[in-house]
């Protein structure tokens, strides 16, 4: 069977370490993320590290888990690797949610940092 | 009030027309995505190493990927062939929200969730993620994932 392609191997390996730090400790993110990256979360930005990891700090949960449904990985023009992860989570005792987060990845200094973070959870104002 | 940042500007008018021109002609689709051969540099890119592209190299490392429900499609023909033979006569998008950020490379990052509507099926939610770059003064798609919001389980 052929190996799955570098993009998403590092893509993968990013998502599963991401998602197990946040859920089990999420104040070791910040070594994923530099002072130029960015996150908008629920559609809020927030610059730098600093800001991202107050922002992720504070979120008012104390328990957290995530289960991942699909993810996709692309390489991109300028070599970084995209990622697109959709699935569900559950905060405390609220009931489970679905959720949409999308990555950018940069190897800086041989080492792959996420210079870009989006995440929505999946709430439509109708329909359905 | 302040303008809007001008890669929410180019991110929010590049999705409004994508989804437009979607609903009314997606056959129209190909004047977003880039072709197989660079125009700017001339580049090989990176070799995919399995499926139709296995052992070939792709043309450009700006020629446009398209992974849709987990199957990836190279290059402006491939990605028109797709969204083409789509099984459905009518649809319609509907933004519920949207996310732009400027990249490290000039690049812009889109984030989309909604809900759509294939012929009568029922209303079904989806993600969708591009980035665009800016080739020869226009803005171009160079990547485009789309899942549909189904869980396979809770």
């Amino acid at each position: 069977m052929a190996e799955k392609p570098m993009w998403e191997q590092i893509g993968s390996g990013f998502v599963q370490h991401y998602y197990q730090q946040f859920d089990t400790d999420r104040v070791k993110l910040a070594e994923l993320y530099t002072d130029a990256s960015c996150l908008t979360w629920e559609g809020e930005g927030f610059q730098g590290k600093n800001a991202i990891m107050t922002k992720l700090s504070s979120l008012p949960f104390q328990t957290i888990q995530h289960s991942i449904t699909a993810q996709d990985h692309h390489p991109t023009p300028d070599s970084c690797v995209m990622s697109m992860v959709m699935g569900q989570l559950k905060a405390d005792q609220d009931q489970v949610m679905g959720f949409q987060q999308v990555f950018l990845l940069k190897n800086v200094d041989n080492k792959w940092v996420c210079t870009n973070d989006m995440f929505r959870l999946a709430l439509h104002n109708f329909g359905a | 009030m302040g303008d809007k940042p001008i890669w929410e500007q180019i991110g929010s008018s590049f999705v409004q027309h994508y989804y437009q021109l979607f609903d009314t002609d997606r056959t129209q689709l190909g004047s977003i995505y880039s072709d197989a051969r660079c125009p700017v540099t001339n580049k090989f890119c990176r070799v995919f190493s399995r499926g139709i592209f296995s052992g070939q190299k792709c043309g450009s490392i700006d020629a446009s990927c398209l992974t849709w429900e987990g199957q990836q499609f190279q290059g402006k023909a491939a990605i028109v062939e797709k969204l083409s033979s789509l099984p459905f006569t009518k649809i319609a998008h509907s933004i519920t929200a949207q996310d732009h950020q400027p990249t490290p490379d000039s690049c812009i990052l889109s984030m989309v969730v909604g809900q759509l509507k294939a012929d009568d099926d029922p209303i079904m939610g989806f993600h969708q993620s591009f980035i665009l770059k800016n080739i020869n003064e226009a803005w171009v798609c160079t990547n485009d994932m789309f899942r549909l919001a189904l869980h396979n389980f809770g």
